[in-house]
């Protein structure tokens, strides 16, 4: 299996600050691969770091099979970028700007480019300076999946989008997918990566905490059950697996471990269920369990 | 309609319901809350100028015959249109002196502080969406526009109360300095009236500043043609009262004292003001009268590498210092004949600038084109700065993420600025050429000319190529530039004067080519320059590829 991006042991001081702390991540080529963490966490800094826009003060970092430092430009040539603010030129019009882009990495497909538009339902003929934050992120989305690259690397893409948009945007990767790229897609909500990646590596204060399947991390955590009953539910907290069990006149809630679902589903069962809700765990929640009951943002670098 | 139920934050006591200005009390205080610096700054700035002329030229001037010299220079056309139509002039005081020669950059001051304050406090506001919050509240719809030109009001009669005091402490005639500082105070009042219409034009700050202050470019042209007209005794001197610079001049302080010229002022001011408040009913909130009109959808052909990038970016400014530098050398050159049949008895230090009595045509036509190469260099200046924001507000970024490796980056911009040094000076050249061959009747200095501007292109590429070596060490020291600047500046024209030795100018980049016609332009330091610039450019270039971005 080739690795489109292979990253060992990367550290990165910013002054005093430590933004990454021997950094691990390794993503395979023709997947999705979800980049998780909180506000802070060194996201954006590790993919300035694959652009070769910052230099990593230890460690070894290749990107489809280069030096991001040494080959930045001609490696830029096969991957788009996507950033979490994108600033557009206040005079230049949106279509300008993704033609340029698109230019400036080597060619574009006006084809794809003008059903991208649509799909997006961008008008390209607005100046950058009255676009608001989602259009000025459709159109660095929309410059970077028009191109014909290997890599997409797409920092928190759909922080402005709004749901509808976001549909479209998933369509897209997983087309892009289909073709054959590899796709680096960070964000702090565990919701927006889970239904696109193929693994996942969750980063907590400049370094990998997990990494995996979705399937291998919800298997070490828990999922929350918040259900109306009919019957007295304190039993439940003898269970192998419940934690923190509350009861207030039939309405249960608590969390279960996943390898005891089964069980505890059955005995909620027995007690006369009316209402019942069950969420999949948070990032906060994930953060929580690897780290104890300590808060996950808490003490979070750069 | 508005019954006010709650706190509200912004409008305390809209007292009797619906009016289009409820709530213009509060946004005044709270305007003033803003600009507790501006105000000062603008009212307190522009007294200390005045200030600073009347010491300046009290020091200077020590004896009536000092005074008779600075008569023959400002009682000239070119005087005029630098400084006014010299009321009193063939009987000089100080203060007449000060009222008809320097009032004129206290009064365009005056303009500015009354319009940017109105554009801030209306079209900015708007703009920013910030004035949406404000009119959510119980606050009237023309609340905002008069809150603002209350302010203008406000500050303009500091203004006019601190310069007439100031005038009447240093012992001048106490009327013809309240009536001075009078003067001054209306031309803030009549541009901020243009601002209050200005800004219902375009949906953006700018444009509405851009377009008022465009206004009080022509009103300082206006007067001066007029004012010219009326030192030489014939010509249109009349359009000096199309201009409301002019109206302020007119009332001719200290030496007239006339009043009536202000009525003109104020009539203007409230007819623009009150134009100002109906065009604002015809538009909507947050638009423009003139509707921003699409672009285009794709990207022209042309538009598709760094270098053509860096070229659009910089093509607007490109544009507007073309259009400038060519208006500016037209009208400097437009003079030359007046100049030189005023300067035949000027005070010898100005003589002296200009090259001496000998030389006074080639000693004015190559110290202008130092100034144009000057006038280059804030331009190179200004287009660095482009790309310390292109860098600060991320477009770098996104630019640096394709296949444009650093040094193309910062490269592609110094090409494109570099190519426009020569080409601007070259614009100035001709305007200057054309309007000293209309203005002497002889074309024969055309050529001479535009040598004399262009050879200052190496010393302006050192300029840039010093600018980019400091933004290419941190952005944050860009800004030193402008001692570089500066230095050249002062140099160029106080040396002789001053009686600085000819060493300490070694190091301004300009110099060392020669005020071309007046002296030969010196063939080895052009090249010289060249050869440093382009070294400086290269190792800038080597600098910045080995940086981080998202520097400060």
């Amino acid at each position: 299996m080739t690795m489109a991006i292979d990253i060992q042991h990367i550290d990165k001081l910013f002054g005093r600050t430590k933004a990454l702390d021997g950094l691990d991540l390794q993503v395979e080529t023709g997947t999705v691969h979800g980049f998780l963490g909180p506000n802070g966490a060194g996201k954006s800094t590790t993919i300035r770091i694959l652009l070769g826009l910052l230099r990593a003060d230890r460690g070894r970092v290749r990107l489809l099979g280069g030096d991001p430092w040494v080959d930045a430009v001609r490696l830029h040539r096969r991957l788009a970028y996507v950033p979490g603010d994108v600033e557009l030129w206040p005079n230049l019009t949106g279509g300008e700007a993704i033609d340029l882009f698109a230019r400036l990495r080597g060619g574009t497909d006006p084809v794809r480019r003008d059903e991208l538009c649509q799909r997006f339902d961008l008008d390209p003929r607005k100046k950058g300076r009255t676009y608001s934050k989602g259009n000025r992120q459709k159109v660095a989305l929309i410059a970077a999946l028009a191109s014909d690259v290997d890599l997409l690397l797409l920092d928190e893409p759909t922080a402005g989008l709004d749901p509808l948009m976001e549909a479209v945007f998933q369509e897209c990767i997983r087309e892009a997918c289909a073709a054959g790229r590899t796709v680096l897609l960070s964000s702090h909500i565990l919701a927006q990566v889970e239904v696109l990646a193929d693994q996942i590596s969750i980063i907590r204060q400049g370094r990998i905490v997990e990494t995996g399947s979705l399937t291998d991390l919800r298997h070490l955590t828990r999922t929350s059950v918040d259900a109306i009953v009919d019957s007295p539910a304190a039993s439940l907290a003898t269970l192998a697996g419940v934690h923190g069990l509350q009861d207030t006149d039939g309405h249960v809630r608590f969390e279960v471990d996943g390898e005891h679902l089964t069980v505890v589903i059955r005995r909620l069962g027995d007690l006369g269920v009316r209402g019942l809700t069950v969420r999949p765990p948070t990032l906060e929640q994930l953060l929580l369990r690897h780290y104890g009951d300590e808060p996950a943002r808490h003490g979070a670098v750069a | 309609m508005a019954t006010v139920m709650v706190n509200q934050p912004v409008v305390a006591a809209p007292g009797q319901g619906g009016g289009t200005v409820t709530g213009t009390g509060t946004l005044l205080r709270f305007m003033l809350r803003r600009d507790r610096i501006r105000f000062p700054a603008w009212t307190v700035g522009l007294a200390l100028l005045m200030g600073y002329f009347a010491t300046a030229l009290e020091t200077f001037v020590e004896s009536p015959e000092d005074l008779e010299g600075l008569t023959a220079f400002s009682g000239s056309p070119a005087g005029a249109l630098f400084g006014g139509p010299g009321f009193g002039f063939d009987d000089l005081t100080t203060e007449r002196f000060l009222a008809g020669q320097y009032g004129l950059y206290v009064a365009i001051g005056a303009g500015l502080m009354g319009l940017l304050t109105v554009v801030r406090h209306t079209r900015a506001e708007e703009r920013s969406g910030r004035a949406e919050l404000i009119r959510a509240n119980v606050v009237g719809r023309h609340a905002q526009l008069t809150a603002a030109l209350v302010l203008v009001t406000t500050m303009a009669a500091v203004v006019a109360i601190l310069i007439g005091g100031l005038m009447a402490s240093r012992g001048y005639d106490l009327g013809g300095s309240l009536l001075f500082g009078v003067s001054v105070g209306a031309v803030a009042l009549v541009f901020a009236a243009v601002a209050a219409v200005t800004v219902q034009l375009s949906e953006y700050p700018r444009a509405a500043s851009g377009t008022a202050g465009a206004l009080l470019g022509a009103a300082f042209v206006l007067r001066g043609l007029g004012d010219m007209a009326a030192v030489q005794g014939s010509g249109a001197s009349w359009l000096s009262w199309l201009s409301p610079v002019g109206w302020s001049q007119q009332t001719a302080p200290y030496v007239h004292d006339r009043w009536w010229p202000l009525v003109i002022s104020l009539a203007f001011a409230v007819t623009a003001a009150a134009a100002g408040y109906a065009l604002s009913a015809r538009r909507d909130f947050g638009a423009g009268l003139v509707p921003p009109r699409p672009g285009p959808a794709r990207a022209a052909a042309w538009l598709d590498g760094p270098f053509a990038l860096a070229f659009r970016l910089h093509r607007a400014s490109l544009i507007g210092w073309s259009v400038g530098l060519l208006a500016a050398g037209l009208a400097y050159g437009s003079f030359t004949q007046p100049l030189l049949d005023g300067f035949t008895d000027a005070p010898e230090d100005l003589v002296a600038v200009m090259g001496g009595a000998e030389n006074l045509l080639d000693g004015y036509l190559g110290t202008m084109g130092l100034t144009m190469a000057l006038a280059v260099g804030v331009y190179v200046v200004l287009a660095m700065q482009t790309l310390r924001s292109e860098e600060s507000e991320g477009r770098a970024e996104s630019v640096l993420a394709t296949a444009v490796s650093r040094s193309t980056w910062i490269g592609s911009h110094l090409v494109v600025t570099a190519v426009g040094v020569p080409w601007l000076l070259l614009v100035a050249g001709v305007g200057m050429g054309v309007g000293a061959a209309v203005s002497t009747g002889d074309a024969g200095s055309f050529t001479g000319l535009l040598l004399g501007h262009v050879a200052h292109t190496p010393a302006v590429w050192l300029l840039l190529a010093v600018a980019a070596l400091l933004y290419a060490v941190a952005p944050r020291v860009l800004p030193l530039i402008w001692v570089l600047l500066g230095y050249g500046l002062i140099f160029g024209y106080f040396a002789p004067i001053l009686d600085i030795p000819a060493g300490a100018g070694w190091l301004s980049p300009f110099a060392h080519v020669g005020e071309h016609p007046l002296e030969e332009v010196r063939v080895v330091a052009v090249v010289v320059l060249t050869v440093l610039a382009a070294v400086t450019a290269q190792v800038a270039c080597l600098v910045f590829r080995r940086d981080v971005v998202g520097r400060t």
